[in-house]
């Protein structure tokens, strides 16, 4: 999975591409741990190219939403796919995460 | 499709590769997103609990009969029923969720049976899934 993130000021902007599995989501981990402890941060997720989501990558996404929560930045995914929608909705994660 | 992996320390994603590639799998690609995701959710359980020092087997067999897909996962580590465990709350709030907890869960909502047996000192976990 290729993750890219552009930052401009308090906003980041990060692509995902690909599967997020069990494989992978320990690089994903690496590279969103400092965005947790950003101040702020408004977060954008493109999930327009995530083919696939585990529950590894649920367990991140979670994660990230505490962190902006206790941060006071925002974070919402968008252009997410039917197949990874329904993970959101199933866990009850579309309750909890902005999905635009 | 039968296949063993001993021992299966590290093996996670071979073995779930081997599974997908089953001649069982169907072709539609939002059955496979999902019998990808429960088999993920199954066998990184079962890798990451069932020996503690990763020393042991796993078996995985698939079949089709009438339409309905069977994936059979058995080992030979501690006994363990996946399923005792309690569904997560998801009507919580962000702050209040848990991390973690939703593979199982995971399984059995987008599969349509899954099933646990302790036989011959063996876990048994048959994940079921019409495909036809």
């Amino acid at each position: 999975m290729n993750v890219t993130i552009n930052q401009k000021g308090h906003a980041y902007e990060v692509v995902l591409e690909g599967r997020l599995d069990t494989t992978t989501a320990p690089k994903f981990q690496e590279d969103i741990t400092p965005l947790m402890q950003v101040s702020k941060a408004e977060i954008i997720v493109d999930c327009a190219k995530l083919e696939y989501t585990s529950s590894q990558g649920l367990r991140l996404f979670l994660m990230l939403q505490k962190s902006v929560l206790k941060n006071g930045g925002s974070l919402v995914m968008k252009n997410m796919s039917a197949a990874v929608k329904e993970v959101f909705d199933i866990t009850g994660f579309s309750n909890i995460i902005t999905i635009q | 499709m039968h296949k063993r992996f001993d021992p299966i320390e590290g093996l996670t994603s071979i073995i779930i590769e081997a599974v997908m590639s089953s001649e069982d799998m169907p072709a539609d690609e939002g059955l496979l997103f999902k019998l990808r995701l429960a088999v993920e959710e199954a066998v990184e359980n079962i890798v990451n609990y069932a020996y503690s020092d990763g020393a042991g087997y796993l078996e995985a067999d698939t079949s089709v009969k009438d339409g309905v897909l069977s994936i059979v996962l058995q080992d030979a580590g501690v006994p363990f029923n996946p399923l005792d465990k309690e569904d997560p709350d998801i009507t919580l709030s962000a702050e209040d969720r848990p991390i973690g907890g939703l593979g199982i869960f995971l399984c059995k909502k987008l599969m349509d049976s899954v099933e646990y047996e302790f036989v011959n000192g063996c876990n048994k976990l048959t994940i079921r899934k019409r495909i036809a």
